[in-house]
């Protein structure tokens, strides 16, 4: 089985690694990279609860191994508030609305509104509720995190930047 | 209530700012120096013997540290008990497999290494090979077939109300409307996001365990009794957990062969059960079929009824269950003269019963969904049928039939506060339009009362506690009892106890989470912790805000009546110079014990255990709108209300959250959720592709109207965390079958998929083969056929005293499980004289004997207060009979000499 | 759930990634946007000794025109084709399939090529690509190849591709510029496999319908193309269609099948609905323009 040395950005920093060929970009951040804010709900890429943001974008990262982040930009939850400890306002908005309560789906819907709001120009509330669709949530009914994420698009509004 | 109190409003959570920042601690974020990993090795059958097991490979792995089987964990004798701390008697449960398995997923070996990854890859090298048994996969499989566990007499787990009640029968067939439906429910995945996982590592004398779980205090005791090494020191761990739902009551099999491995093995080990596991082998619930008779008058009154309940328990159940709580809450709120039951838990090769939100939830299911069928055939507004068999607050405080006394639900008065915001004829309106026009849309309701709170009644039920202390800081710190996995106590306590001494919410601090800290509770089981937990910060935090009262009083030189704490200082009425921050105080009382009053202890640190009311009834009432998709029979929610009285509020936003929590389990439960098993007994669902969870698409934006009755308990608060998941499937039903009465009923059999609704419009089958089964009319075998009393056997020469007088060792088959007590008796002439002895007490009792038979009568007040009759004979040397539980039935009664 | 053991390598070319197929002879996997293969993986369904990754090469990105035609990289990710300027204008229907694959996280990864070689049953894109007339170019050390789209599902999951080829480009042939598009998907919620969908275009002129093709997904073990119904649709005036008729042949093209989310007989009385509505839908459409 092969090993490969990557080098990436992880949060701002700069890493290298040795990893298997076959170690998960998940496995990879949560035990070697100490991210544990990365969570492993299925591990085949439907709960969402893994997602970090490769190159702007926000993926799952149990459906990406490890070697092929070599050479990229990756943020986790834990790259996400600022150095004075300031809440990311995403993190904000679904503090605000109860958007959590186990708190294990959090950092991926995190991660997934994070992507959606950087990107330039305004976001639309239709396609973050969309990309809310990709999360499963088992605690709280999705109530705060629907007003969350539609408080989030109403506050990219040109008008309100 | 004014805008400076805590209790009632919607603080941000004390837990977010970890939770949002990937801070928080699950028990995969535990890492510890030297630590292992395991996998296990899993049966791919169903049922069979285990003809032979080959580790050598699997051993020989380079990484690997060991594979262990049942001869190596064996050795320590580890009892699983139910969550009662009752260990199965007729079924005992093994950690690994021994020379059987009995369903698909079973653990049959250990592999520990160092990374999951070779432990997985060691584990597909251990070869087993198996000798295939027929297996037993459905409760109709069960009822058929030979037991499939050893030594038992059939398929019966635990089975309650055999004894046929002519009377209810003779009620049931003269009634003027019978309705009779058999309602099903499919098997149910708890699926919390964050799997079962455990750390386990010995040290010393101490067993240090990280665990996800419903209470670290609970667990310790489970695994102190489970091992029985007094020895040992036991501390379990759990900071933040991922949702349980019921599935992580307390460690199973694996949980507890991690822990008994690390003892063998004196390393750190680590088992984090992946999804698939899961799905395939994590106890589940819900699999349920029951038969409701009700009978009605031509007004809609309610006159008897009758349920015939199975419950399929697995192999190896969290305790062998009948589910004996939906008998004693499916009339709870309503009138009915007569009721009666039979209740059944069956055996099968599937994976064990274990709890999920509301185990009993299908009380209401039934209950709701057949009021609304019974309704439409009578002719009578759903409202109006409710309205005519609600018990209201008029007719309180009275008794149920099953014996459980109301004072203070307000289920009728919930549907009234509903209907404020429900405009059932504007509905109407909007319905008949939406019909011409080719589009269904359907309103439904339903109301329920849900026991919520209990204490002292069964051995797990305790009181809470809370240990608090004022700091020398002025700062408060909470130990508590309670432990959330979700629920968000770290706040909710918090919030009570500032409430409470007039302190800043920011500046009380609550921990959970480690049994070495607060004392004994059960966890978030039942619906508890707001209520007990609750209760036990104001009973503490009183006493320790008259501790300050008092000491702040002698130092201040003022009238401890006037004293009184706000805003974290101590206030004097009429003295403003008197004024002293919490802090001031504080320093004092433990810095300088010589200014105290004379014989006070010094600090500031009190502790209260809460034991509540036996329990604590929240009640409730819920409507939806859904729209149906004629083309597809997909279901559209448009609106839902919910209106429950979960009496003094504290956290709004909490409170709301466990609703919308419960509801959307409730809506997978009814459009979504299947975790079933084919022919062979494989799982249908191991991934969340085929186990469909509600997704946010699927709920609407729930409306919340709180009713407000305080209730008995100390602050007046009601458990709300399993509500939403127990009334929220009839309510949807109710819906569906509105939209859906032009074309025909809707069958009560969950979940209603599109094929299913499309096949109520379309008014034919749209399956291959016959879709839904009609009740097995087969011969069922091995369950003991209802009696009648029978007339005792000729006496036989030999004296009773003979036969009868000593003691015995006897096991009574509860509710909660197999009971061991011993019994000693003494006979003179035809009077018994005895006591029966438990690990609860003894009990005197005195009755007759006749011949070989022996029957007496024991008032009991807990779980409720009924009278005891034992009815038992000897027969070659063993003891065999009945024990009737006033209205839960009769119990099996066996004994041997001790 | 963790892979079995397996050598990665990622190829910089081509060339070199049809050399590794090659020397696996049969045990290499090809990774794209990983969306499937993961989860196959993970659960040790799939158990490769090889797994060649095609992220890197150039050469398979890219949305190009082309003579008559439009031609896309497989490993262009789904997410670029809903974004794609070009695609939108020219290929609406595949951008309109593309939105119903999946969910947004796994669009931004998942690729067309990836889709188009799985041949799962109830997928859009491989349907899309049959209905469209795509071939699918195809390359291996023994050479290049293009295999027509309707002729590359032969079963589950099993495609006409050996195991040593690689996608290099999906060609979609051009429609005219006023073609509509049929695109219909029933599913429960986003991103959920389809129970059952058709997807195609249709042009008209003069009042005549001069070129149709439509495709089944989740009907059949492949897509299922609707043959008989194009046949009927074909050279038909629009006037007085009978739409329920030409619904009744689509059905008979399609072999559906029970599974544990819908039956049979429900597809098929799902889908005649369906695909008569789309068809009113695009003519009114059409009569409007």
């Amino acid at each position: 089985m092969s090993e490969h040395r990557i080098e990436l950005t992880l949060n701002g920093d700069r890493h290298q690694a040795t990893v298997e060929g076959r170690k998960t970009l998940c496995d990879f951040l949560r035990a070697d990279m100490g991210c544990t804010g990365v969570h492993i709900g299925c591990e085949h890429g439907v709960c969402g609860a893994c997602t970090v943001i490769v190159d702007g974008l926000a993926v799952r990262s149990c459906l990406m191994l490890a070697v092929q982040v070599d050479g990229c930009e990756v943020t986790t939850v834990e790259g996400l508030t600022g150095s004075d400890g300031a809440l990311h306002p995403v993190q904000q908005a679904l503090r605000d609305e109860h958007g959590l309560q186990c708190g294990f789906c959090t950092p991926g819907i995190v991660m997934t509104l994070a992507a959606l709001t950087q990107a330039s120009g305004q976001t639309y509330a239709d396609s973050l509720l969309e990309a809310m669709s990709g999360h499963v949530c088992r605690c709280t009914g999705y109530q705060g995190i629907r007003r969350a994420a539609l408080e989030l698009a109403a506050s990219t509004e040109p008008n309100k930047a | 209530m004014s805008d400076d109190r805590i209790i009632g409003k919607r603080m941000p959570r004390k837990e977010d700012a970890r939770l949002l920042t990937g801070r928080g601690t699950f028990v995969d974020d535990v890492v510890l120096p030297g630590m292992l990993h395991v996998a296990f090795v899993r049966s791919t059958i169903a049922r069979g013997r285990i003809r032979s097991l080959d580790v050598s490979q699997a051993r020989d792995l380079p990484g690997v540290l060991a594979v262990l089987t049942a001869e190596d964990l064996d050795p320590f004798n580890v009892k699983l008990l139910s969550f009662f701390f009752v260990a199965p008697m007729a079924v005992p449960v093994p950690l690994l497999a021994r020379h059987t398995v009995a369903h698909v997923g079973e653990p049959v070996a250990m592999v520990v290494a160092q990374d999951r990854y070779i432990a997985e890859d060691a584990a597909s090298l251990v070869t087993v090979v198996y000798e295939e048994e027929e297996p037993v996969v459905s409760l109709a499989d069960a009822r058929r077939s030979a037991p499939i566990h050893a030594g038992m007499e059939s398929n019966v787990a635990a089975v309650m109300g055999l004894e046929k009640d002519e009377n209810l029968e003779e009620a049931l067939a003269s009634a003027p409307y019978l309705l009779t439906r058999t309602v099903r429910h499919q098997r149910i995945s708890q699926s919390p996001m964050e799997t079962r996982g455990v750390v386990a590592t010995k040290q010393g004398d101490e067993l240090l365990i990280y665990v996800t779980c419903q209470s670290p205090h609970l667990v310790s005791r489970y695994v102190s009794l489970a091992l029985d090494r007094p020895e040992l020191s036991v501390r379990i761990i759990a900071k933040d957990v991922g949702g349980a739902f019921g599935l992580k009551n307390h460690p199973w099999r694996e949980e507890m062969s991690v822990i008994v491995g690390s003892v063998l093995l004196g390393r750190p080990l680590k088992w984090i059960e992946d999804r698939w596991e899961n799905l395939v082998a994590a106890n589940q619930a819900r699999e349920q079929e029951m038969t409701v008779r009700v009978a009605f008058d031509r007004t809609g009154k309610l006159l008897a009824s009758h349920c015939d309940y199975h419950l399929n328990n697995g192999a190896y159940p969290q305790g062998a269950e009948a589910n004996i709580a939906v008998q004693m809450f499916i009339w709870a709120a309503y009138k009915i003269p007569q009721f009666g039951f039979l209740t059944r838990g069956w055996h099968t090769n599937t994976i064990g019963n274990g709890a999920y939100r509301g185990p009993w939830g299908m009380e209401s299911l039934a209950r709701e969904t057949l009021l609304d069928i019974a309704a439409r055939e009578l002719g009578i507004d759903p409202i109006e049928i409710r309205r005519r068999n609600l018990i209201t607050a008029a007719d309180q405080p009275c008794t149920t039939l099953m014996g459980m006394p109301l004072e203070d639900i307000t289920p009728a008065e919930c549907l009234d506060k509903l209907l404020e915001v429900v405009d059932i004829p504007a509905f109407r309106a909007e319905q008949s339009a939406a019909r011409m026009a080719g589009r269904h849309t359907g309103l439904g309701l339903a109301v329920y009362i849900e026991p919520t709170g209990a204490a002292g009644q069964m051995a797990p039920m305790t009181g809470e506690t809370a240990h608090l202390r004022i700091e020398p800081t002025g700062k408060v710190t909470a130990l508590m009892s309670t432990h959330s996995q979700g629920h968000g106590t770290q706040s909710t306590m918090a919030q009570v106890i500032a409430d409470q001494l007039g302190v800043a919410y920011e500046d009380v601090t609550v921990f959970e989470g480690d049994s070495s800290r607060g004392g004994f509770g059960p966890g978030a089981a039942g619906s508890r912790q707001g209520v007990i937990g609750g209760g036990a910060c104001r009973r503490a935090a009183a006493l320790l805000k008259d501790k300050v009262k008092r000491v702040a009083a002698h130092i201040l030189e003022a009238d401890p009546d006037k004293v009184s704490l706000e805003s974290g200082r101590v206030v004097v009425a009429g003295a403003a110079d008197k004024t002293r921050t919490l802090r001031q105080i504080a320093e004092i009382a433990y810095g300088e014990p010589a200014r105290l009053p004379p014989g006070t202890e010094s600090g500031l640190e009190a502790q209260y255990r809460y034991d509540p009311p036996p329990v604590t009834f929240t009640s409730a009432a819920h409507a939806c709108v859904v729209e149906i998709d004629a083309d597809t029979g997909f279901v559209k929610i448009k609106r839902w209300v919910s209106c429950e009285d979960c009496g003094t509020i504290i956290n709004p936003a909490i409170v709301e959250g466990q609703i919308a929590g419960g509801l959307a389990q409730a809506i997978g439960c009814v459009l979504l959720e299947e975790a079933g098993y084919d022919a062979r007994g494989n799982p249908l669902a191991v991934t969340y592709k085929d186990y469909l969870l509600p997704a946010i698409s699927d709920v609407p934006d729930f409306e919340y109207l709180h009713a407000c009755t305080p209730s008995k308990s100390e602050g007046g608060f009601r458990g709300v965390g399993e509500g939403g998941a127990i009334i929220g499937p009839p309510t949807l039903i109710n819906a569906i079958a509105d939209a859906l009465a032009p074309f025909g009923e809707v069958p009560l059999d969950l979940p209603l998929t599109p094929v299913k609704i499309l096949e109520v419009i379309e008014g034919r089958s749209l399956r291959g083969t016959n879709g839904t089964t009609t009740a097995t009319t087969q011969q069922e075998v091995g369950c003991p056929a209802p009696s009648a009393p029978q007339a005792p056997p000729a006496a036989p020469v030999v004296s009773s005293a003979g036969i009868i007088d000593g003691s015995w060792n006897m096991v009574l088959a509860t509710p909660m499980g197999p009971q061991k007590v011993v019994g000693r008796f003494t006979t003179e002439g035809e009077v018994l004289k005895g006591v029966l002895e438990s690990d609860q007490g003894s009990q005197d009792f005195s009755g007759t004997v006749t011949g070989n038979r022996l029957k007496w009568e024991m008032k009991v007040t807990k779980p409720i207060p009924i009278t005891l009759k034992y009815d038992l004979s000897v027969e070659g040397g063993k003891l065999a009979g009945k024990l009737k539980m006033g209205l839960f039935g009769s119990a099996n009664v066996t004994g041997a000499r001790a | 759930m963790k892979p079995a053991p397996f050598d990665y390598y990622r190829p910089r070319s081509v060339a070199q990634a049809c050399q590794l197929l090659a020397e696996a002879a049969g045990c290499a996997a090809v990774l794209a946007g990983g969306q499937t293969l993961m989860p196959l993986l993970a659960l040790r369904m799939s158990q490769p000794l090889v797994i060649v990754d095609i992220n890197k090469i150039d050469a398979l990105t890219g949305v190009t025109g082309v003579s008559q035609g439009i031609r896309i990289g497989p490993v262009v990710r789904q997410n670029e084709i809903i974004a794609n300027e070009v695609l939108r204008r020219s290929l609406p229907v595949l951008v309109s399939a593309t939105r119903h694959v999946g969910h947004h996280q796994t669009r931004n990864r998942g690729t067309l090529g990836g889709s188009i070689a799985l041949g799962e049953p109830a997928a859009e894109l491989p349907a899309a690509a049959v209905a469209l007339g795509a071939a699918i170019e195809v390359r291996s050390i023994r050479g290049t190849r293009r295999i027509p789209a309707d002729e590359m599902y032969l079963a589950p999951y099993a495609t006409a591709l050996e195991s040593d080829e690689l996608i290099t480009a999906i060609e979609f042939p051009d429609w005219p510029g006023h073609s509509v598009p049929l695109f219909r998907e029933v599913a429960r919620r986003p991103g959920d496999f389809a129970l059952v969908g058709l997807v195609g275009m249709l042009t008209i002129e003069s009042g005549r319908i001069s070129r149709v093709g439509v495709t089944w997904f989740g009907m059949g073990p492949t897509p299922m193309k609707a043959r008989r119904a194009e046949a009927a649709l074909q050279g038909q005036s629009v006037a007085g269609l009978d739409i329920q008729g030409i619904a009744e042949l689509a059905i008979v093209d399609t072999a559906a099948f029970d599974d544990r989310h819908a039956s049979a007989e429900y597809r098929r009385t799902v889908g005649r609905r369906i695909f008569a509505q789309s068809l009113r839908e695009a003519l009114d459409v059409r009569e409007a323009a």
